[in-house]
């Protein structure tokens, strides 16, 4: 069993802003190297008849390409962040009201999806929405020659020969949603995610710094 | 677990952090061992035997022992007894049904006004503003206003607003209003005489000499959200000499 | 999402305020809201704040084909996106009375007014022109919708850089812009919308509405004019009479905005292209207010990752001894060569016909396959039939076959078991699994 060289294992430089937008309930936006994403969120909210599910809210994610309209691609994103807010959320705490999470690409570097679960997750905090705890994203890719990279950049991306992509819980550090692309070893799939909840661990700590600022003024 | 929650006191904490009944392990014969009481506010769930924080926000407390947690939020989700600004959307039979900012629309009967019969129905149309307090507020049941208190006085509450103006505020400015011995509102009763009727809701109505001074209040009030106490002052301080 | 509904106390306040020449948030009448311009990462990607209201536009593209009416000329396409992001009411993919009406003054204001030279995007006539496809994001509704998009979509063509391309006979060459510098478009001028909203039957009026103004507003004018006070487009909706005076004072007010918004916009893109020119980080990342404590950044982060590899060979190691155990008792799932894709209840069937060529042995083990897949096929259709014989109202139209083949009667993972010897014969195995079963 080959071991898998981690020499790159850095992430890029990242950020968020709080609140920016005024409509939503919530917004933030995050960005991952040049890769960012703004996320807005409504709720809980009024619920159409047809979507209404009476023990829980209905969350819905909307993921807006920055050209075009949405297809096969962004509706499979939508699932996988929808499913791993999902886990997070406290649903049954706000039944028959809808939950809106929109998603707007601004700049695809790559490691995108894992943006959008940073800035998903950022967004359900601002809102204030009850959660059981938080989660973040964290993208890694396997290159040609067996070298973890996490947090890939578009160009790293394509010339990587597997891309993994993970939701990690705060609490447990627990693989909430996991993605996959291309060919990889079930060793290194354990590696890549033992290297995601080292990288959550960072991940969780800008969350914490992020907010605490935020509240710095209201202490 | 009620010591760990008081060193936490004031400071920021994220969903997902939790809190442990912390039995030492020894349990003293002697003592008779009183069971400890934490009262939980918004943002703190109790899960098995441990506490959920559950809202990112400060932990606040008040004695004996209740502890919430304090965070900055937009969207009201109605609780009982609490007082909101409603607009009234639409009449039907009996009831209006007034939006308040929630997930779905409070019913508020024409009884429930002070000296409302029968006969003689209260005068509110489709997008006046109404002061009413939930009676009924519930996740599984509609919600339900009243513009009375148990005593069927009207207590303030009622139709209004003529004149001012309604804005949104955050819920945690709010509560910063309403709060007992409020610096914020002390200081804005020394900047300019006004009427203000603050619901839990984030709706303030404001009405003061003339349109101009009821903008300027407005317009304070918004960008309070943002500042500290300090720039606070300074910005009404400011206001006072000169741009009034 | 309904909308809120708009109390008759803010009506009557907006409206006394307007006929005391107030605003909401202090402005003069003629005010325009603080305008800010930001550019993205790539070319044509441009950010504008107006006031509160934000929006984005991208320009993108592509080769097609003419139209038969124009073979020597570009296309140009449109598309404003009203994203639920902006405001609760938008609804996702549903054309609504705005989003139509948005889209039409774009299109009335930039293509219409033929600010781009649409002939130079011409490639090969009748054959390959450039299709020049902006799209405008709004995030977030404050009112004036219309003036910012069209303030973003005319910078973000200005700022758009299309690849170059060669013509050698019938050839043509795209340059990615590492070997060739992309080319600007060539825009004539730069049509600016400017709106005016009435109230009280015209009697009072104001440049850039927001929100709240919007929804109290009897009618709305929107000039789009470029700096040389020609006008691209004017329109007028909400059905007031506008005296010819007013709209002559409107365009008066107008000319001198969009010199004023021009003026911005040009030193933006200057500003934008001396940051790339010096080659300083450009981009939405840079743009993060850092003195805002809503903001905050961090650096480039390394991940400890000392104990990755034991972590990982531990938890392979104990996966491993688990599965041991299992693979005694369970069929291995089947995994078919490449090049074999499966349809419906596990089917084997070449996509590729060359594959079956390329090796005899392989053809002649696609055919044993074929053969084995014919007839348990047959074997299916009769296992079918006494299905539906022996359980009447039960139809199973799962496609799902592996968790049948799990279930249930030993037998058959006896069987599956003695055909591990090749993967081959596994594989025809299941469906023969399959019959059993039933």
């Amino acid at each position: 069993m080959e071991a898998c060289n981690t020499s790159d294992v850095t992430l890029r430089a990242f950020g968020c802003e709080h609140n920016l937008l005024s409509r939503p309930d919530g917004s933030a936006s995050f960005v991952q190297g040049d890769t960012s994403v703004y996320a807005a969120v409504y709720g809980p909210a009024e619920v159409k008849v047809s979507k209404e599910i009476y023990d829980r809210a209905t969350l819905e994610v909307l993921i807006q390409p920055k050209v075009g309209l949405p297809s096969v691609r962004e509706r499979s994103q939508e699932q996988c962040v929808r499913e791993t807010c999902e886990a997070s959320l406290l649903l049954s705490l706000h039944p028959r009201s809808s939950l809106t999470l929109v998603l707007q690409v601004l700049h695809d570097d790559g490691s995108l999806l894992s943006c959008f679960l940073n800035a998903a997750c950022m967004a359900l905090m601002d809102a204030g929405l009850p959660m059981s705890c938080l989660f973040c994203g964290v993208t890694c890719a396997i290159s040609a020659d067996g070298q973890i990279i996490t947090d890939p950049t578009a160009a790293q991306e394509k010339e990587s020969r597997a891309l993994m992509t993970f939701a990690v819980d705060s609490r447990e550090r627990k693989v909430l949603m996991s993605t996959t692309k291309g060919s990889f070893s079930v060793h290194e799939l354990q590696q890549c995610i033992a290297v995601s909840q080292k990288a959550s661990e960072k991940m969780f700590q800008f969350y914490r710094d992020s907010v605490k600022r935020r509240y710095s003024k209201n202490l | 677990m009620d010591s760990a929650l008081r060193e936490r006191v004031g400071q920021v904490l994220l969903p997902g952090d939790e809190f442990c009944c912390d039995t030492d392990g020894v349990i003293s014969l002697s003592d008779t061992v009183r069971p400890e009481k934490v009262l939980c506010g918004p943002g703190l769930r109790r899960s098995g035997d441990r506490l959920l924080v559950c809202k990112s926000g400060v932990l606040r407390h008040k004695e004996p022992n209740v502890f919430w947690i304090d965070s900055q939020q937009w969207r009201y989700v109605p609780v009982k007894g609490e007082t909101v600004i409603g607009v009234v959307a639409a009449k039907s039979g009996d009831v209006f049904k007034v939006d308040f900012g929630g997930s779905e629309q409070a019913s508020l009967t024409y009884l429930s006004f002070e000296g409302a019969t029968k006969r003689n129905r209260p005068n509110v149309q489709v997008g006046d503003l109404v002061f009413a307090q939930f009676i009924v507020a519930n996740k599984d049941m509609e919600p339900e206003l009243t513009c009375m208190d148990s005593s069927g006085r009207a207590n303030g509450m009622g139709v209004f607003g003529g004149g001012g103006l309604l804005f949104r505020v955050s819920l945690g400015l709010v509560r910063r209003l309403l709060s007992p011995g409020s610096e914020l509102r002390s200081d804005l009763e020394k900047l300019l005489p006004c009427e203000l009727v603050v619901g839990m809701n984030g709706r303030v109505w404001t009405r003061a000499a003339d349109v101009q001074k009821t903008l300027v209040l407005a317009n304070l009030l918004q960008s309070c959200d943002t500042m500290s106490c300090s720039q606070r002052r300074q910005l009404f301080s400011r206001v006072r000499q000169g741009a009034l | 999402m309904k909308e809120t509904p708009l109390s008759n106390c803010e009506r009557d306040f907006l409206l006394k305020a307007i006929e005391e020449k107030k605003r909401l948030d202090g402005r003069q009448t003629y005010d325009y809201r603080k305008i800010k311009i930001k550019f993205g990462t790539d070319y044509g990607c441009c950010f504008v704040d107006l006031g509160l209201t934000r929006v984005m536009a991208q320009v993108s593209g592509e080769l097609v084909a003419p139209k038969e009416s124009r073979p020597n000329e570009g296309i140009m396409f449109f598309n404003i996106e009203l994203s639920p992001m902006a405001a609760p009411t938008f609804e996702q993919g549903r054309q609504s009375e705005l989003s139509v009406k948005l889209n039409r003054q774009l299109e009335r204001c930039l293509r219409n007014s033929k600010c781009i030279d649409t002939e130079s995007l011409c490639v090969v006539s009748g054959e390959k022109v450039w299709q020049i496809r902006v799209d405008v994001h709004m995030l977030n509704h404050d009112g004036n919708l219309m003036d910012a998009a069209s303030i973003a979509a005319i910078t973000a063509l200005c700022h758009f850089r299309r690849p170059d391309v060669s013509i050698q006979g019938d050839e043509v060459t795209v340059y990615s812009p590492e070997e060739r510098d992309p080319i600007p478009l060539s825009i004539y001028h730069m049509p600016i919308s400017v709106s005016f909203s009435f109230f009280q039957q015209g009697t009072y009026l104001l440049v850039d509405p927001c929100e709240r103004e919007e929804r109290v507003m009897d009618g709305l004018l929107m000039i789009a004019m470029n700096k040389h006070r020609e006008i691209c487009s004017i329109q007028s909706s909400g059905g007031i009479m506008l005296l010819k005076e007013q709209v002559m004072r409107c365009s008066k007010i107008a000319s001198v905005k969009v010199s004023e918004i021009t003026e911005l916009v040009v030193k933006a893109l200057e500003n934008d292209k001396k940051a790339r020119k010096a080659g300083e980080k450009c981009g939405f990342a840079e743009s993060l207010p850092q003195e805002r404590i809503t903001a905050l950044k961090v650096g480039k982060t390394p991940v400890e990752v000392m104990d990755v590899t034991e972590q990982a060979n531990d938890i392979v190691q104990k996966a491993e001894s688990c599965s041991l155990t299992v693979h005694t008792r369970v069929p291995s799932p089947l995994v078919p060569v490449p090049g074999v894709g499966q349809v419906g209840q596990g089917q084997q069937t070449t996509w590729g016909l060359e594959e079956e060529e390329e090796e005899e042995e392989e053809e002649e083990e696609v055919d044993e396959e074929e053969e084995s897949d014919n007839s348990s096929e047959q074997d299916k259709k009769v296992t079918k039939m006494e299905e539906e014989d022996s359980r009447g109202d039960v139809v199973e139209i799962s496609d799902s076959e592996e968790e049948e083949v799990v279930i249930l009667h030993p037998e058959t993972a006896d069987k599956a078991l003695k055909n591990t010897g090749s993967s081959f014969h596994q594989k025809g195995a299941a469906p023969s699994k399959q019959k059993r079963k039933k």
